[in-house]
């Protein structure tokens, strides 16, 4: 005969519960939530700026995507990280010079747009 | 083509429904499966072995019904488990009245049982809690209502077919299900009521 093997009943009272709720209770969502995915246009009016910061041992390269328009509209990307902080900036520089819609670098994210009270 | 050993094992059940366990002796289980009893003596040396194989199949098969807990999200799914049970205390009703025996040391599957009784009150409970969130069941209104509610369905599964035999009325999976369902029903609110309309009464009269 197989040895026996008996369950806690607060530990199985609480598997239970995990087992209900394994399906969701929320409603289906809408369509328009997964608009900020699909609606992506407002990034050909941004500017792209670099960011090195140290991050787990290492020099990590950030790019910040900064609308003209609105400045409070942006996002932060990880692209990538390196030992060196000299190839991280090299690296950083010329990542921003790929992804930004002008490598010049004409559009810019004026700080008045932003609006900040000074009082 | 089965095992000797599993004809045996089917064998033992049939007979221990018919007779009751105490007055089923090896000859007749090995006459009902066919074989002499020297061959019944090589698979099992002595009646007790045979027994513990017993409960063990018959613990099995009722850990693999609460297995099927929510397989999926509806009131179907504990329609088809209630099923299930019908069906395991119809095959298995000598089993019951096993328990109720005085033994002065507990053996070890009615320790195995007593879990498993024990498991299917929990999942009761817990189903009752899921119908609630789904918004099957109306909230609880007062304190332990859907602890002693459980424990109601609880008696109707496990002595519905017991009570049949004692009042010696022929068991039927309908009248089975209404009578454990009766007791959910009128905690139901309306989108619950419409759900088992739809999954399962409509399903009863086919």
């Amino acid at each position: 005969m197989k040895p026996f093997f008996d369950m806690d009943s607060a530990a199985y009272r609480m598997l239970m519960e995990g087992l209900n709720r394994q399906y969701s209770f929320e409603k289906k969502g809408n369509l328009a939530d997964f608009a900020v995915y699909n609606d992506d246009l407002w990034l050909a009016d941004t500017a792209v700026i670099q960011n090195v910061h140290r991050f787990k041992g290492e020099w990590a390269v950030d790019l910040l995507f900064v609308s003209i328009h609105t400045p409070l509209r942006f996002i932060r990307r990880h692209i990538t990280s390196h030992p060196c902080p000299k190839r991280a900036l090299q690296k950083a520089e010329y990542m921003r010079r790929l992804a930004a819609k002008d490598q010049r670098g004409t559009l810019v994210a004026k700080v008045e747009l932003l609006k900040l009270c000074h009082n | 083509m089965y095992s000797t050993k599993q004809r045996i094992i089917e064998a033992s059940v049939r007979l221990f429904n018919e007779n009751g366990m105490d007055s089923v002796r090896l000859q007749q289980i090995a006459e009902e499966v066919g074989i002499s009893i020297g061959n019944l003596a090589y698979h099992y040396k002595n009646k007790e072995m045979i027994v513990a194989s017993v409960y063990e199949q018959v613990i099995e098969e009722f850990n693999e019904i609460l297995r099927q807990y929510l397989a999926n999200p509806t009131l179907a799914d504990f329609d088809s488990q209630i099923s299930q049970y019908y069906h395991f205390f119809l095959r298995n009703h000598f089993f019951l009245p096993e328990f109720f025996k005085n033994n002065r040391t507990q053996l070890q599957h009615q320790a195995e049982w007593q879990a498993c009784i024990r498991k299917m009150n929990i999942q009761i409970r817990s189903r009752l809690g899921f119908m609630v969130v789904q918004g099957y069941l109306s909230p609880e209104t007062s304190d332990e209502l859907y602890d002693v509610l459980s424990e109601q369905i609880w008696m109707s599964i496990a002595f519905f077919v017991p009570k049949c035999n004692l009042t010696g009325q022929p068991s039927d999976e309908g009248a089975y299900k209404k009578c454990v369902w009766g007791l959910i029903k009128p905690h139901f609110t309306a989108h619950g009521k419409q759900e088992f309309y739809n999954l399962i009464q409509s399903y009863w009269w086919i």
